[in-house]
């Protein structure tokens, strides 16, 4: 009996001890492109006109997929991730905010990604603070956020 | 490939054991009797153990069962584990009727008021043989069956905790005249936000600061009550209970919703009161039970009804293309359950006893609010079991047993209630979930033994259990908004299977007893909840899909009677997972536990009372899964102690219990703040008093 029991308890061992093999345990990270990246916390950016999007994303194994993401901080409701805070406007209803959201796929096979984009101001949205969110995801589904805050102003003319 | 060996393994066993059997004395005769009515790896705990490990939950109160965990989801409220294993994976019975609330959320706890609990049985290990799907990972069986004795007793009891300022008064009253009884309990409670040892956490680089060390809006509070009406003549019982448990709580402020966020509302002006965002819980159920006993047989029947009603409700805000919400009812769920069983026992000889059953169990599942996560449903189960047990002699038993399954699911769509602009542009009313029905058929398995030669009890039970998808499981297609993520169903799932090998070596001694339980678990396609690398609308989207699992762990246990007022005790539980296919093959599995282990001695004076002193240890846990993080090891320091005093007709029983003592910051990986963060309460005394009669 005792030999059996042994054996059952060398089954669990054994378990307990293979190798678990390669596994992606980091996240991926959102850095700046030789010492450039863009917005960065409390920027302003006049109406018609481009938010400019530069930064570098690297993962350890592979990348997965980005969203960017702009609604506005109208109500006050959270930081950014960045420390420091702007300076704030009085508390306001949103009429015709800006919604900015979309998702972005990166090919498969990188574990390093240049963004390089400029997003579309509207001419006729609400002005005041947003905020302007870049999420990243790598291949096996870690996430990376960054948070700043951007402010719209009056279109130049 | 394991199966099969374990089954060699096993069969093995089964001829091995058939031996002369000595004649021994026992000691711990009740102990080895109750050990060996099961051939699976069970824990029986009484009221006394429950009011002695008091905790603020039922499940935290269990948790210092080997193989059983509490997953803390704010003060109120935790989910019960068995060997890591809970949500939809355990069943967790009253009485003998599977208690179905909304037990697939994060943050759902139990609607049980643990003091109206008598007894807990954790069986550790598949009982889907006498409780059907859910079950795969255990049972936990609580009773509330007890029996008056006299013509008027009752118990009181009154009990605070420091910790979250808690306090709250449990009374039960009782009686018996001839063949009529009556039980009455009502439990109430209030708590405050819990502390922890920590100024400000952090989740995702957002640094949340707390006033101090209070986690803002988790304050609570419970009611409940039930009254049992019951005849019991020699041959006859009846019990029928109703009984209701109420509770509303707060949910921790800066992480509800889908984004960390700063709110009008003035958390930290008061730590009693309950803000946005709050749920509320009703647990309703009627319960009859009956009983009859004749010559060479028995017949229990129940019929059971259970109404959940689950509100949870924030500041409405506005999302990607989701305008603001005209309330704050982000979620409502409303859940009937009816419930029929039906179950014999038949003494065939001397050596057989058979048992049989009939279940069926109809759920009604309808949601409402601006927040949609699973889709309205309807299942209809039905299981027939037969089980036999070979008495070979009071030394050994055999057990055996078969139960068919079908499970019916009718899944109702669910368009979104405002527009979202499609691919050319144009506003249109999106489809989250579509029409799903889907008819589950299984057919499950036990087998075991008990053998106790000497001072030994050794069981061991093969077994296959199963779990059939949940309407989450196949539906969801939505935001959780409690953890950020965009979670989708598959209407493909199949029904989870689990085969599992459980063996159990106890040795009873005089002074030395040990127990150690260990087992192998493979599931050949656990449903899992795999985090991927896309978005949707900036949520990462999380898929439902299923994966070969292996699982294996031991729980042991070593008690010494050093003298007779001195008892030192040791235990631990290890657990090891490892997907086996799939997207994230050579991964753990989500919150597994890490290795625990406890020590405590205890000493009894004369008269009912005692002194008890325990550290727990608990191992890193470096097993993790997106989005998880290595959790580190960490130790708690911890001291209780309770008195009997005898006054005439009443008996006055009083219990303190401090945890940890050194205000310890640790996290526990498997509780659900875990996440964003949150350590565990800091130090914290509890005071319970009470009085029988």
């Amino acid at each position: 009996m005792n030999r059996y029991l042994s054996i059952f308890l060398l089954c669990a061992l054994c378990a307990c001890s293979s190798s678990s093999g390669e596994k992606d345990l980091v996240p991926p990270e959102i850095l700046p492109v030789e010492e450039y990246i863009s917005p960065t916390n409390c920027q302003e950016y006049p109406l018609g006109t481009f938010l400019p999007v530069a930064c570098l994303f690297t993962d350890d194994v592979e990348l997965g997929s980005f969203n960017l993401e702009v609604h506005n901080n109208f109500d006050h409701h959270t930081h950014g991730t960045e420390a420091g805070e702007c300076r704030q406007d009085p508390k306001k209803d949103p009429v015709n905010p800006w919604i900015y959201n979309k998702d972005y796929k990166i090919p498969a096979g990188q574990s390093s990604y240049e963004v390089d984009l400029k997003i579309p101001i509207p001419e006729d949205v609400d002005l005041g603070e947003y905020h302007f969110m870049i999420r990243l995801t790598d291949a096996s589904g870690w996430q990376q956020l960054r948070s700043v805050s951007i402010r719209l102003i009056e279109a130049l003319d | 490939m394991i199966a099969s060996i374990l089954a060699a393994v096993m069969l093995l066993q089964l001829q091995d054991t058939v031996q002369v059997l000595g004649p021994a004395t026992i000691y711990g005769e009740s102990k080895r009797q109750e050990l060996m009515h099961l051939s699976l790896g069970s824990v029986e705990v009484g009221r006394n153990y429950i009011e002695n490990n008091f905790s603020g939950t039922l499940a935290q109160s269990l948790s210092s069962i080997p193989g059983v965990q509490a997953r803390a989801i704010g003060s109120g409220q935790s989910k019960p584990a068995i060997r890591g294993l809970g949500f939809n994976r355990i069943a967790v019975a009253v009485d003998g009727i599977k208690h179905e609330g909304q037990q697939w959320g994060d943050d759902h706890g139990l609607e049980i008021d643990q003091f109206a609990v008598d007894r807990v049985e954790v069986v550790k290990g598949p009982g889907a043989l006498m409780y059907g799907s859910d079950a795969i990972g255990g049972v936990l069986g609580i009773y509330t069956n007890y029996l008056p004795i006299k013509a008027f007793e009752g118990r009181v009891k009154l009990f605070g905790r420091s910790n979250n300022l808690s306090g709250g008064l449990s009374a039960r009253l009782q009686g018996r005249r001839e063949h009529f009884y009556w039980k009455l309990h009502l439990t109430g409670s209030d708590y405050a936000d819990y502390k922890v040892p920590t100024d400000e956490i952090e989740y995702y680089s957002y640094r949340i600061p707390l006033k101090d060390g209070t986690l803002r809006n988790t304050a609570g509070l419970e009611r409940d009550a039930s009254l049992t009406l019951g005849y019991v003549s020699p041959s006859f019982r009846n019990d029928f209970k109703v009984s209701e448990t109420w509770s509303k709580s707060g949910f921790f402020a800066n992480a509800h919703g889908l984004e960390v966020r700063l709110s009008e509302i003035d958390y930290d002006a008061s730590r009693r009161d309950i803000d946005l965002p709050w749920q509320s819980v009703s647990h309703l159920t009627l319960h009859n039970h009956s009983h009859l006993h004749g010559e060479g047989f028995t017949l229990d029947g129940d019929v059971a009804w259970q109404l959940n009603h689950r509100q949870e409700r924030s500041e409405p805000v506005s999302h990607g293309y989701m305008p603001t919400p005209p309330d704050d009812l982000e979620r409502d769920f409303r859940k009937h359950t009816l419930t029929g069983k039906l179950g014999g026992k038949i003494i065939l000889s001397e050596k057989n006893l058979l048992q049989t059953g009939l279940d069926a169990e109809f759920q009604h599942n309808r949601r409402g609010g601006w927040g949609f996560i699973i889709p309205d449903f309807e299942t209809l189960s039905t299981g027939l079991y037969l089980t036999d047990r070979h008495t070979v002699s009071e030394k050994l038993n055999f057990n055996a047993g078969l139960r068919y399954d079908h499970v019916y699911t009718d899944i109702h769509g669910y368009t979104d209630w405002f527009t979202t602009p499609d691919e050319d542009g144009t506003p249109a009313y999106k489809q989250r979930s579509g029409d799903i029905s889907r008819h589950f058929d299984s057919f499950t398995w036990s087998a075991g033994l008990a053998w106790s030669p000497g001072r030994w009890v050794l069981k061991a039970n093969l077994g296959k259990s199963f779990r059939v998808p949940i309407p989450k499981e196949l539906g969801a297609d939505g935001v959780n908004y409690h953890i950020f993520r965009y979670e989708k169903g598959s209407a493909e799932l199949k029904p989870e299977q689990s085969y599992q090998a459980d063996a159990s070596i106890n040795w009873i001694g005089k002074k030395l007893s040990f127990r150690l339980d260990p087992y192998l678990n493979l599931f050949p396609n656990y449903i899992y909840l795999n985090p991927g690398s896309n978005y949707y609308e900036g949520l990462q989207m999380y898929n439902y899909t299923q994966a070969e699992v292996f699982r294996s762990g031991f729980e042991a246990q070593l008690t010494w009677k050093v003298l007779s007022c001195l008892e030192l005790e040791a235990k631990g539980e290890y657990l090891y997972a490892r997907q086996l296919s799939g997207a994230k093959k050579g991964y753990g599995l989500p919150f597994s536990p890490p290795w625990k282990a406890g020590f405590d001695a205890r000493y009894t004076f004369p008269g009912d009372g005692f002194v008890l002193m325990d550290v727990r240890i608990a191992g890193r846990q470096d097993e993790i899964v997106p989005p998880e993080k290595p959790t580190e090891g960490w130790y708690t320091l911890n001291f209780s102690a309770g008195k009997s005093f005898s006054l005439g007709p009443v008996v006055l029983k009083a219990a303190v219990q401090l945890e940890n003592l050194l205000n310890r910051r640790y996290y526990d990986h498997t509780s659900y703040y875990r996440l964003i963060g949150v350590p565990e309460p800091g130090r914290n005394a509890s005071l319970m008093l009470g009085l029988e009669f």
